[in-house]
C-alpha cells in the first residue's frame, strides 16, 4: 500500500478544485466573462501542476490509478490544449449569454475526465473517467444558441449521445467477458492472465468489442457515424474541442489497452489495419465533396484516425510512439484550423469554404496559420504531419504490412485535393471584382498568441522530432513495468 | 433444472443481441434508449454470472459502477430528447435528416 500522495495527483486536484470553482461562480447570473478568466487561470495552474508532476511516478487507489512517464507527459499535452481551446473560445459568441458559465464548468469537467483516463489502469477507474470526460461534451453539443437557418444543434447531440451509449455498451459487453475469462478487472493482472488464451476466438471478440468505446471517441470506421454531423451541428468552439483532445486520450488509453496484449497477436493487428484502411478510404473519399469547412475536417478526422491506427498495427515501441507523436501533432493542427474558423466565422456561425476567400488580405496571421496547418494535414514537409506519417509508416512497414502502407500513401495523395482546395481559396481565391473590399479581421491578443503557439509547435515538431519521439518511446518502455 | 454459468450467458448474450438489433431497426429515439440501456443490462448479467462462477466479488462492484453510469447516460440523454422534442415537435430518427451536405 502505497501512502498517498498529493504532488502525484497534483493536475487532477488542480482540475477538480477549479471545476468545482467554476460551479460556485456559476451560481450568479450571467458571468460568462468571469467563467473564462477562471477557466483560464485553472488551465494555467494545470499546466503548471502537470509539470511539477512530470517526474512522479507511484500507484494510488489501490492500484486503480497509475501515475507513470507516459501518463505525465500526456497530462501536460491535455492542459496545453485545455489552454488552446479556451483561448480559442474568445467569448463564445454562439451560446446563450446565461450559459455561457456552465459551459466552462462542463470544458473542465470534461478535460478532468481525459486527466484521469491517461492513468487510469482498472476498468472501473477507466469507464468512470471516460464517462466523465464524455457526459459534458454531450450537453456542450446541445447548448448551442437556436437561431433562423440553424436548427441542428439538438439533433447533433442526440445522435452524439446515442452513439455514444451503443459503443459504451459494446464496450461494457467486452470488458464483461474479459472479466469473465481472467477473473480481475485489473487490466495489468487481467493480460496477464489472458496472454495464453489471447489468440482464441472469443478473447479476440472480447478485446475487439473492449476497444469499441475508444473507437468511438476516435472516430474510427464502425463508430465514426457521429463525427461529421457533431461538427457541423456543434458550436464552432466545442467542436475544437471535440476534434482535438479526446482523440488524444482515447489514443493514449489503446495503446495501454493493446500493449498489454500480447506483441503478437496477428488476429488483432489484422483487425486494426482492416479498421485503419476502411476509416481512411472513407473518411478521405467524402471529404472531398465538403463544402463546409467543419464538415470537411470530421470526415478528414475520420482518415487521420485511420491514419494513427496504422501504427497500431506494428505492436511495438516504433509504431505505439508514432501514433501518440501523430495524434499530438494531429491536435495542434486541427485546433489551428479551428482558430480560423472560429475568427473568420460572423457572429458563430459555421464557416463556408467559400467564405475564407481573401484571407490573406484580412488577416495575414490567421491565413498564414490555415495554410501551415493544412499543409501539415496533408503530410507536407516540413510539418508535423509529414514527419508524423513518415513514423507510422516506416512502424508498418517493419512488421512487413506493404499493402496496408500503399493503401495509406495513396490515401494521403487524395487527401491533398481536399486540402489544397482549402488553401486555394484562402489564398487565390477572390470575390467577384465589384465585390466590397473584405473587411480586415481584428484579432484580440489571445488569438494571436494562440496562432504563434500554433505555429511554432506544428514547425518545431515537424522538424525536430528526434528528442520528443526519445521521450515518448522512454515513457513507453515503463509502462507495463510494476512500479 | 440446473442454471449454470452457460444459462446465464446465453440470456446475456440474447439481451445483448435484442438491444443491438433495436438499436438498427427501431425509429423512435425512446425505444432506441430503451434498446440501449438493454445492452447495458445484458453486459450486468454476464458480470454477475461470472462473478458468481469464478467466485470473486469484483464483477459484482463492476456492476454497481455500470448501473450508475447508465442512470447517468438516461438522465443526460433523456434531457436532450425533452429539448429535442420542444424545438422540432418529434422524436422519430427518419425526421432527423436536417444534418447534410
Amino acid at each position: 500500500m502505497t501512502p498517498f500522495s498529493a504532488i502525484a495527483f497534483f493536475p487532477e486536484l488542480v482540475l477538480l478544485a477549479g471545476a468545482l470553482g467554476i460551479f460556485v461562480v456559476m451560481l450568479g447570473e450571467s458571468q460568462g466573462k468571469a467563467a473564462r478568466a477562471g477557466a483560464i487561470f485553472v488551465a494555467l495552474v494545470a499546466l503548471g501542476a502537470s509539470i511539477v508532476a512530470l517526474p512522479q511516478s507511484t500507484v494510488l487507489f489501490d492500484g486503480a490509478y497509475r501515475i507513470d512517464a507516459f501518463s505525465q507527459w500526456l497530462k501536460i499535452v491535455i492542459s496545453a490544449g485545455y489552454l488552446f481551446v479556451l483561448l480559442l473560445s474568445g467569448n463564445l459568441p454562439d451560446i446563450r449569454k446565461e450559459t455561457k458559465a456552465e459551459y466552462y464548468l462542463f470544458l473542465t469537467l470534461s478535460v478532468l475526465g481525459l486527466t484521469m483516463l491517461v492513468s487510469s489502469v482498472e476498468v472501473l477507474s477507466l469507464i468512470i473517467a471516460l464517462e466523465l470526460s464524455s457526459f459534458p461534451l454531450y450537453l456542450m453539443v446541445a447548448m448551442r444558441r437556436e437561431r433562423e437557418g440553424q436548427r441542428v444543434q439538438m439533433e447533433s447531440a442526440i445522435k452524439y449521445v446515442m452513439f455514444g451509449v451503443a459503443a459504451n455498451g459494446i464496450m461494457f459487453f467486452g470488458f464483461s467477458y474479459l472479466f469473465g475469462l481472467t477473473g480481475s478487472t485489473h487490466l495489468p493482472e487481467m493480460f496477464v492472465k489472458l496472454a495464453p488464451i489471447a489468440t482464441t476466438p472469443l478473447a479476440i471478440v472480447a478485446l475487439t468489442m473492449a476497444f469499441a468505446g475508444f473507437y468511438y471517441k476516435l472516430a474510427i470506421f464502425p463508430f465514426h457515424f457521429w463525427t461529421p454531423d457533431v461538427y457541423q451541428g456543434a458550436s464552432n468552439e466545442t467542436a475544437g474541442f471535440i476534434a482535438t483532445l479526446p482523440k488524444v486520450g482515447a489514443v493514449a488509453v489503446l495503446v495501454r489497452l493493446v500493449s498489454l496484449a500480447t506483441p503478437e497477436n496477428h488476429a488483432i493487428a489484422t483487425l486494426l489495419s482492416g479498421l485503419a484502411i476502411l476509416s481512411m478510404c472513407y473518411g478521405n473519399l467524402i471529404a472531398l465533396v465538403q463544402k463546409d469547412f467543419k464538415r470537411l475536417l470530421g470526415f478528414s478526422g475520420i482518415a487521420h484516425a485511420g491514419y494513427a491506427v496504422v501504427g497500431f498495427t506494428a505492436m511495438n515501441t516504433a509504431g505505439y510512439t508514432a501514433a501518440l507523436y501523430y495524434i499530438v501533432g494531429y491536435m495542434l493542427m486541427v485546433t489551428a484550423c479551428f482558430v480560423v474558423i472560429c475568427k473568420v466565422s460572423k457572429d458563430g456561425t459555421n464557416v463556408e469554404i467559400d467564405e475564407l476567400a481573401g484571407l490573406h488580405r484580412r488577416s495575414p496571421l490567421l491565413a498564414l496559420t490555415l495554410v501551415v496547418a493544412v499543409f501539415g494535414l496533408a503530410g507536407i514537409p516540413p510539418f508535423v504531419g509529414f514527419i508524423g506519417k513518415f513514423g507510422l509508416l516506416s512502424a508498418a512497414l517493419a512488421k512487413g504490412q506493404l499493402a496496408l502502407v500503399i493503401i495509406t500513401v495513396i490515401n494521403s495523395a487524395i487527401a491533398i485535393y481536399y486540402y489544397l482546395q482549402v488553401v486555394r481559396k484562402a489564398v487565390f481565391g477572390e470575390k467577384g471584382a465589384d465585390a466590397p473590399a473584405p473587411e480586415p479581421l481584428h484579432l484580440d491578443w489571445s488569438a494571436k498568441i494562440l496562432c504563434v503557439l500554433l505555429l511554432v509547435g506544428i514547425v518545431w515538431l515537424g522538424v525536430a522530432p528526434a528528442p520528443i519521439m526519445d521521450a515518448i518511446a522512454a515513457s513507453l518502455a515503463g509502462i507495463n513495468l510494476p512500479l | 433444472m440446473n442454471v449454470g454459468l452457460n444459462e446465464y450467458l446465453i440470456l446475456s448474450a440474447l439481451l445483448f443481441a435484442v438491444g443491438f438489433l433495436g438499436v438498427l431497426v427501431r425509429k423512435n429515439t425512446l425505444v432506441i434508449y430503451m434498446c440501449l440501456e438493454l445492452m447495458l443490462v445484458a453486459s450486468t448479467i454476464a458480470l454477475v454470472a461470472f462473478s458468481r462462477f469464478n467466485g470473486t466479488l469484483d464483477g459484482n462492484v463492476f456492476v454497481f459502477f455500470i448501473l450508475t453510469v447508465a442512470a447517468a447516460e438516461v438522465a443526460v440523454g433523456l434531457a436532450i430528447i425533452v429539448a429535442l422534442f420542444r424545438k422540432r415537435g418529434t422524436v422519430q430518427v427518419e425526421e432527423l435528416n436536417a444534418l447534410k451536405n
